[in-house]
C-alpha cells in the first residue's frame, strides 16, 4: 500500500507540472494547447541530446530544455495564436491552430530525432529500501525536483509582479487591460512559461522512462484528463488533478493488474460519471 | 447543378480513370467520400455549438458492429450499414445526455477522450478480438427484391473497387442532400439558435437538451455508417483503425472547408486528403510541409476555404 | 384583476450567500409591476427563479394557481412565463427578422420531422411565423432593419429586439430585466411606450429597472428588494415616500431614485 502511494505521489508530481502548463495557457488565452504533449517530447529530446549525447551535466540539460521550450512557446504565441485570436471571431479557430502546431512539432521531432525510443544514463544510481517502500533514488530526486518546481510556480504566480499580472489577466482580460496590464506581453510570458513547464517535465522524465516521438499525443490526453478532473484554468485544480490521476494510475496498475490493461478504461468511466455531477471539475469556473 | 456534379462523379470519373489507368484513384476517392460523410457528422455538432473531437470513436464502433454482425452472425452487410449507424446513435444518446451539458473546451476535451475510450474498449473486450482485430470480413453480398438482383454480390465482381466507389458516392450524395435540407429547414434555424445562445433558446421554449441529443445522434449515426463502410472495404477492423489523430482530422476537415457552409466538410476532406497524398512524394518532409501549409491556411483563411468562393454569403 | 403569479416564500442561497430571502408577493393580471433595489439586491436572481432558470432553495412560484418553480425553463416558457435578459441577449449572427421568426418556436404545431420534410402544417407554421414576426417588428419599430445582422444594431434597437423575441413567444407574463439600461433619453421614452403597448396587448409585465423616473412613470405597483429581502411594496407614490426605501438607496444611488 505504501508503495502504491509513493508511486502515486511520484507520478502525480510529474503530472501536476504538465497540467499546470496546460491550464496556465488555457487560463490566459482560452487556448486548449493540443501541442502540449509534443512540447514535453521536445523537452525530453533536448535533455537527451545534452545530457545523454554531449555528456554535459543533467541540471544544465534541464535548463536548456526549459529555455528552448520557453522560446518556442513565446514565438508560437507572438506569431501564431495572437494573430488568429485577433482575426477570427470563432473561439474554435485557436483549437484548430493548436492541432496544426501539434502536427508541426511532431514533424520537427521526427525529422530531428527519428522514431527510436531514447534513454539516458541514470542520474543517480541505487535504490532506497525500507520496510514499507522500495524506490530507486533517481525517482526520488526527480519527484522532489518536481514538487519543488510546483511550489516555485505557485509562489511565482502568487507573489511576483508577472505572476500577479497573469492572474489578473486570467480573471478578466478586459478589466486587466483597463488596469494597465500589458496584455500582449503577459500572454506571451504565460505561453512561454506553460511551454517551459512541459519541456522541463519532459527533460526530467527522460532520465527515467526515456522518450520517443510517439508519446506526445497520449501525454496531451493525460494532461486533458487532469485538467478536466481539477477544472480548467485553475492552478489548484491542475495540481489536484495531477495528483489524483497519478494516484489512480498507481492504484489501478496494482489493483486491476489481473484484468489486463484496463486502468485507463476505468479512469475514463469514473471521469464520465464525475463530470456528469460536476461539469466544471473540482474547482473550475463555469464555462461559456 | 448538384445532379450534374453527381453525374460527373458517377460517370465522368470512372471514364477518366479507365482512360488513364489510375485505378488506385478509386480507393482514394472512395476514402474521401466516406471521410467526408464522417466529417459531416462532426459538422452537425459544430452547428449546435459543440467542438466534437470524438467522431473517431463512433467510426470505430460502427466498423466493429458491422464486422461482428457480418462475420459472427452472418447478417448481410447492407443491413449492418444502417444497424451500425443506429447502434452508434443509441450509444451517443447515452453518452450525450451527460456530456452535452459541457461546453467549449470541456466538451472538446471529453469528446477527445472518447476516441481513446473506444480504442481501449476494442482492445479489452472479448468480442472485438483485441489487438488482432477482425480480419477477412467477406465482401458485401447481393441484394435482390422479388428475385431481381438490385445489387450484385461484390465478391463476383471483376472490379469491386468501382462498386465501392459508386456506393460511397451515392451515400455521400444522400448525406449532403439530407444535411443541406436540415440546415435550411427550421431545424437548422433552431440548431443555430443553440449555437449562438443556449440560454436564450431555452427561454423561447426550445427544449435544448432534446435538440442537442438529436443532433449528436445524427452526427454519430453518420460516423457509424462511415466506419462500417471502411471496415467492409478494407475487409478488416483494428482498435487502431480510427485513432485520436483521425478524430482531430475530422474536425480539421470541417474547419478547413468552413463551418458556415454545408459543403464545407466535403471540400475540406477532399483538400486535406489529396494534399496529404500529393505530399507523399516529399518523403520524410510530408508531415512538416503539410502542417506548415495548414498553419498558413489558418492564418490566411480563418473562416475556411468556402469563404473564398462565397464571400460573405452564408449558405448555412 | 385576478392574480396571475404568486411568489410564495421564495428563497435562494448560493453557498452561504442568501441572494433572495423569503420573498412573497403577487402579480395581478395585466399590470406593470416593477422590482427595484440597489445592485446585488437579488432582482435578477428573483427573475431567474420565476422563469425557472434557477431552482429555489425554498418556496415556490405559482402561475394561475399551478406550481411552476422547478420545471425546465422551456416548459415554463411554454406555459407563458418568459424572461428577457439583463445582458443584451439575441441570436447575434442571425438577421433581425430571423431572430423573431426563430423565437416563434412555442407556436409551432408541426413536429421536427414535419419541418424537415416540409409537411403542410409546417408550411402553415412558417408562414404564420413570418407574418407574426413582421407584425411584431412593425409594432416595435424594427421593420426598417429587419434584414440586418442582429449584432450590428445600435444599443436601443438591440433592447427592442430582445423584447421582440420575448413577444414572439406570445407570453402571458413577460419579465424584462433592465430593458432601458444604456439607453439615452429619447430611446427610453420610446421604450416606455413599448412597455405600455405590451400591456395593451394583454401581457402582464414584470420589470427590473434602475431608471427611477421611468419606473415611477409606468409602474402600477412596485416591489423593493434590499439584500434579498422584500422591504416595501406599493404604488409609486407610496414607494417614494417610504423611509425604508430611501434608507436602502442612501449613499448608494440616492440621486438616481429621483427624489
Ligand atoms: N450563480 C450565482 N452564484 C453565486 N452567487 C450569485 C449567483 N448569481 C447571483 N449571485 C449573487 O447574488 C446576489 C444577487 O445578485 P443579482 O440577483 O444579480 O442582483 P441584482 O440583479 O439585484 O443586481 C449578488 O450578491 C450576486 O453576487
Ligand atoms: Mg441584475
Amino acid at each position: 500500500m505504501e508503495q502504491v502511494i509513493a508511486n502515486g505521489l511520484y507520478l502525480g508530481a510529474q503530472y501536476a507540472l504538465i497540467a499546470l502548463g496546460l491550464t496556465l495557457i488555457f487560463a490566459l488565452m482560452n487556448v486548449l494547447n493540443f501541442a502540449h504533449g509534443q512540447m514535453y517530447v521536445l523537452g525530453g529530446f533536448v535533455t537527451y541530446s545534452i545530457y545523454g549525447q554531449l555528456k554535459l551535466p543533467f541540471a544544465l540539460a534541464l535548463v536548456c530544455s526549459g529555455v528552448t521550450l520557453a522560446i518556442i512557446g513565446a514565438l508560437m504565441e507572438k506569431f501564431l495564436f495572437r494573430t488568429v485570436i485577433r482575426r477570427s471571431k470563432r473561439e474554435e479557430s485557436t483549437m484548430l491552430l493548436a492541432a496544426a502546431t501539434a502536427f508541426f512539432l511532431d514533424a520537427v521531432i521526427l525529422l530531428l530525432f527519428g522514431e527510436k525510443q531514447r534513454g539516458v544514463p541514470k542520474i543517480v544510481s541505487g535504490v532506497f529500501v525500507s520496510d514499507w517502500v522500495i524506490l530507486p533514488y533517481d525517482r526520488i530526486v526527480v519527484g522532489v525536483i518536481a514538487i519543488l518546481m510546483i511550489a516555485a510556480f505557485v509562489l511565482y504566480m502568487q507573489y511576483s509582479k508577472p505572476g500577479r499580472a497573469m492572474r489578473a489577466l486570467a480573471q478578466d482580460r478586459i478589466a486587466a487591460q483597463l488596469m494597465g496590464v500589458k496584455v500582449d506581453r503577459y500572454s506571451m510570458i504565460g505561453f512561454a512559461l506553460g511551454a517551459m513547464l512541459a519541456g522541463v517535465v519532459g527533460g526530467l522524465l527522460v532520465s527515467i522512462t526515456g522518450v520517443n516521438s510517439g508519446i506526445g499525443g497520449p501525454i496531451s490526453i493525460k494532461a486533458f484528463l487532469m485538467v478536466m478532473i481539477g477544472g480548467a484554468g485553475v492552478v489548484g485544480g491542475a495540481i489536484a488533478g495531477g495528483f489524483i490521476l497519478g494516484m489512480m494510475e498507481s492504484v489501478g496498475l496494482t489493483v486491476l493488474r489481473e484484468y489486463g490493461d484496463v486502468t485507463y478504461l476505468v479512469i475514463f468511466a469514473l471521469l464520465m460519471v464525475f463530470l456528469s455531477i460536476r461539469p466544471n471539475g473540482l474547482m473550475g469556473k463555469p464555462w461559456g | 447543378m448538384a445532379a450534374l456534379f453527381l453525374l460527373a462523379l458517377l460517370v465522368g470519373v470512372p471514364l477518366l480513370i479507365n482512360a488513364t489507368g489510375r485505378t488506385d484513384l478509386y480507393y482514394t476517392l472512395t476514402s474521401v467520400a466516406l471521410l467526408s460523410i464522417i466529417s459531416a457528422g462532426v459538422w452537425i455538432t459544430f452547428y449546435i455549438g459543440r467542438i466534437n473531437i470524438g467522431q473517431g470513436a463512433y467510426a470505430l464502433i460502427g466498423g466493429y458492429v458491422s464486422a461482428i454482425l457480418v462475420t459472427t452472425y452472418g447478417v448481410s452487410f447492407w443491413l449492418t450499414l444502417p444497424l451500425a449507424g443506429l447502434f452508434c446513435a443509441s450509444v451517443s444518446v447515452l453518452i450525450g445526455l451527460p456530456i452535452l451539458r459541457l461546453r467549449g473546451v470541456y466538451f472538446a476535451m471529453v469528446s477527445l477522450t472518447l476516441t481513446e475510450v473506444a480504442r481501449l474498449l476494442a482492445l479489452a473486450l472479448p468480442i472485438t478480438n483485441g489487438a488482432r482485430g477482425i480480419v477477412s470480413i467477406p465482401l458485401p453480398g447481393s441484394i435482390s427484391l422479388f428475385g431481381i438482383a438490385l445489387v450484385p454480390d461484390f465478391a463476383t465482381l471483376a472490379n469491386p473497387r468501382l462498386a465501392f466507389y459508386i456506393v460511397a458516392i451515392l451515400l455521400m450524395a444522400l448525406c449532403f442532400v439530407g444535411l443541406r435540407r436540415l440546415a435550411h429547414s427550421r431545424i437548422g434555424q433552431l440548431c443555430q439558435s443553440l449555437q449562438q445562445n443556449e440560454e436564450l433558446a431555452s427561454s423561447i421554449g426550445v427544449n435544448i437538451t432534446y435538440l442537442r441529443v438529436v443532433a449528436y445522434a445524427i452526427s454519430s449515426f453518420l460516423g457509424g455508417v462511415g466506419g462500417a463502410m471502411f471496415a467492409s472495404i478494407s475487409q478488416s477492423i483494428y482498435p487502431s483503425s480510427f485513432t485520436v489523430a483521425d478524430s482531430v482530422n475530422f474536425m480539421l476537415n470541417c474547419f478547413l472547408g468552413g463551418l458556415a457552409y454545408v459543403l464545407g466538410p466535403m471540400l475540406g476532406t477532399f483538400v486535406l486528403y489529396f494534399g496529404w497524398d500529393v505530399l507523399f512524394q516529399t518523403g520524410e518532409f510530408q508531415l512538416l510541409i503539410f502542417s506548415t501549409v495548414l498553419i498558413v491556411l489558418i492564418l490566411v483563411l480563418p473562416n475556411g476555404l468556402m469563404s473564398l468562393t462565397l464571400p460573405g454569403k452564408r449558405s448555412a | 384583476m385576478a392574480d396571475i403569479l404568486e411568489i410564495v416564500g421564495l428563497t435562494k442561497r448560493f453557498g452561504g450567500l442568501v441572494a433572495v430571502s423569503n420573498v412573497s408577493f403577487v402579480v395581478r393580471e395585466r399590470e406593470i409591476l416593477s422590482v427595484i433595489g440597489p445592485n446585488g439586491a437579488g432582482k435578477s436572481t428573483l427573475f431567474k427563479l420565476i422563469a425557472s432558470f434557477l431552482r429555489p432553495t425554498e418556496g415556490e412560484v405559482r402561475f394561475k394557481g399551478e406550481r411552476i418553480s422547478g420545471l425546465a425553463p422551456h416548459i415554463t416558457a411554454r406555459k407563458g412565463v418568459v424572461r428577457t435578459f439583463q445582458e443584451t441577449t439575441i441570436f447575434k449572427n442571425m438577421t433581425v427578422r430571423d431572430n423573431v421568426v426563430t423565437a416563434h418556436h412555442l407556436r409551432s404545431r408541426a413536429s421536427l420531422a414535419g419541418f424537415y420534410f416540409g409537411s403542410a402544417t409546417a408550411r402553415n407554421d412558417l408562414e404564420a411565423f413570418g407574418n407574426s414576426a413582421d407584425e411584431i417588428l412593425a409594432f416595435l419599430g424594427l421593420a426598417p432593419m429587419r434584414d440586418e445582422i442582429a449584432s450590428t444594431l445600435p444599443h436601443g434597437h438591440l433592447r427592442a429586439l430582445g423584447i421582440a423575441i420575448g413577444l414572439a413567444t406570445d407570453p402571458s407574463v413577460i419579465l424584462l430585466d433592465e430593458p432601458f439600461a444604456g439607453m439615452n433619453h429619447d430611446e427610453t421614452k420610446r421604450a416606455v411606450e413599448i412597455v405600455r403597448k405590451l400591456r395593451e396587448r394583454g401581457v402582464t409585465v414584470l420589470l427590473v429597472e434602475h431608471d427611477m423616473a421611468a419606473v415611477m412613470n409606468i409602474s402600477d405597483r412596485i416591489v423593493v428588494l434590499n439584500f434579498g429581502q422584500r422591504i416595501a411594496e406599493g404604488t409609486p407614490a407610496d414607494i417614494q415616500r417610504n423611509p425604508k426605501v430611501i434608507e436602502a438607496y442612501l449613499g448608494a444611488e440616492d440621486e438616481s431614485i429621483g427624489l
